[in-house]
């Protein structure tokens, strides 16, 4: 049974069409990734998914599904008062708390994260945008989530540090059967992570295992001729 | 010391910290304009409780929520754009404001009038800045996330545009108590002046919520104070001890 369905979906800002009939399902434990160029519908894909927006046609969630969403970007105030602490103990006030599954300790959500407890006393303002990301994603996985959405991970981090929230996502991924859609612009992360991709381009251009669907062809129709599409292919050591 | 000034200051401590604990959450969301505007719209209702012989409470609070209800609409329901709205909103309800309410009490309707509170005043005040921060306090923390990100309230499981209703309704509270004792001009101050110099020496929530309410304590007793040695109005006073301390928090910037 697919932990998520999503049936002839379609969004409109008044007579402007954001997404056209969008129809896919994820098993659990898949890692979909979602690529289209600029514009295309990704974020609005996943904040219908969230509940964020109103849309027509289905979203189907598996019994007691439980979301755990990482923004693109938290518009936070530098200087706003709140610690990593504080901040991780918010979710206690949303449903999460009520569940039969006890959500991890703020602590034990840095720690799946690697950062050490001493980051519980800093102040959001303080942390680097690698760090941010890491609270952020500590903060999607505190309620023990089935389904995290991921709206562009690498968009704020060194290359450097990029490989790691990757790295870090396939081991929560591993170690917790978790269902992962992330957006992405890099291919390379696609091919080497992801176990379905969805092209979109306001349309769903395609749909299925990376390797299969994502040939120069297609890549032309989704962001258009005239791009030279690099794909290097990692060796699995 | 007197029973009524004992009385004044007890009621303006209690509206002071309600309104410090409620601006530190408006900040968080970069709403102290908002506020300050809302605030505005409530000069309507005191003008037709003066005209008309009712509770000023009463008729400010009508207004606030009417203008709540417009601000929240406008947000969640048009494409308009809030901030221009709010300010046509705000100086058009001043307008009307200005020109109901009776000359002799236009200075009492804009800055406060102390010496115009009964008993009854007093406890309504009271009970309700009592219950504001009792609110405030039980739903504090759906309040901070929902106010510093809707889209991670929504992921948790929360309903972040009726939490903001909600928030603007204890909004329209807190100003409709105050009002009276420092005017519509000032109540704004109440609600932004502790929680923008908490802020900048506040290292946790905590310590920023808190804080804020004290300083708001702090300054509406020298308000007390001043007001019943030089009989100026409290609101100036409040605003003046406060400003002050705002002042003096930057040097100590974290």
């Amino acid at each position: 049974m697919p932990i998520l369905e999503v049936k002839n979906l379609n969004v409109r800002y008044g007579e402007q069409i954001i997404l056209d009939n969008i129809s896919f399902d994820l098993e659990k434990g898949d890692a979909l990734a979602i690529i289209g160029p600029n514009g295309s519908g990704k974020t609005t894909l996943l904040r219908a998914i969230l509940g964020a927006i109103s849309f027509e046609g289905k979203i189907t969630l598996v019994e007691n599904a439980r979301i755990g969403y990482v923004p693109q970007k938290i518009d936070l105030a530098r200087d706003l008062p709140i610690t990593v602490g504080e901040f991780l103990s918010l979710k206690d006030a949303g449903k999460s708390a009520a569940r039969q599954t006890p959500a991890y300790s703020p602590k034990e959500s840095l720690n799946l994260v690697n950062l050490s407890p001493m980051f519980l006393k800093k102040r959001l303002g303080e942390l680097s945008a690698g760090e941010l990301q890491r609270t952020l994603i500590a903060w999607a996985v505190i309620g023990r989530p089935s389904l995290l959405l991921f709206d562009e991970p690498t968009a704020s981090v060194d290359v450097a540090g990029q490989e790691t929230v990757y790295e870090l996502l396939h081991r929560l991924q591993d170690k917790y059967g978790l269902t992962l859609i992330l957006i992405s612009h890099d291919l390379t992360i696609v091919y080497r992570y992801a176990s379905k991709v969805l092209c979109l381009n306001k349309a769903q251009l395609c749909f299925g295992i990376p390797a299969e669907v994502l040939t120069p062809g297609e890549l032309t129709k989704l962001y258009g001729g005239g791009r030279k599409f690099y794909h290097h292919m990692h060796s699995e050591n | 010391m007197d029973s009524e000034f004992l009385r004044t200051a007890v009621a303006a401590s209690l509206i002071a910290a309600a309104g410090g604990a409620l601006g530190s959450l408006a900040l968080l969301r970069r709403m102290a304009l908002v506020g300050d505007a809302l605030s505005h719209v409530a000069l309507p209702g005191v003008a037709l409780g003066l005209l008309f012989n009712f509770n000023v409470f009463l008729g400010a609070l009508a207004f606030l929520i009417f203008g709540v209800i417009i601000i929240w609409a406008v947000e969640h329901k048009t494409k308009l754009p809030v901030d221009t709205l709010v300010g046509v909103l705000f100086t058009l309800a001043l307008a009307v404001g200005a020109i109901l309410t009776p000359k002799e009490n236009i200075l009492d309707a804009l800055f406060g009038d102390i010496a115009g509170i009964s008993a009854f005043d007093f406890w309504l005040a009271s009970l309700i800045s009592l219950a504001i921060i009792i609110l405030l306090l039980s739903f504090y923390k759906k309040f901070t996330l929902s106010l510093i990100s809707p889209d991670l309230a929504l992921s948790a499981g929360q309903k972040p545009h009726i939490l903001e209703f909600l928030f603007l309704v204890i909004f329209a509270l807190v100003t409709a108590v105050g009002i009276k004792f420092t005017g519509a001009l000032l109540m704004g101050s109440i609600i932004i002046i502790p929680a923008a110099t908490s802020r900048n020496v506040a290292r946790s929530m905590n310590q920023y919520l808190t804080l804020s309410a004290v300083i708001g304590v702090l300054s509406a007793v020298f308000g007390v104070l001043i007001t019943n040695l030089y009989g100026f109005s409290l609101g100036p006073a409040f605003v003046l001890f406060a400003g002050a301390l705002f002042f003096i928090s930057i040097f100590f910037r974290r």
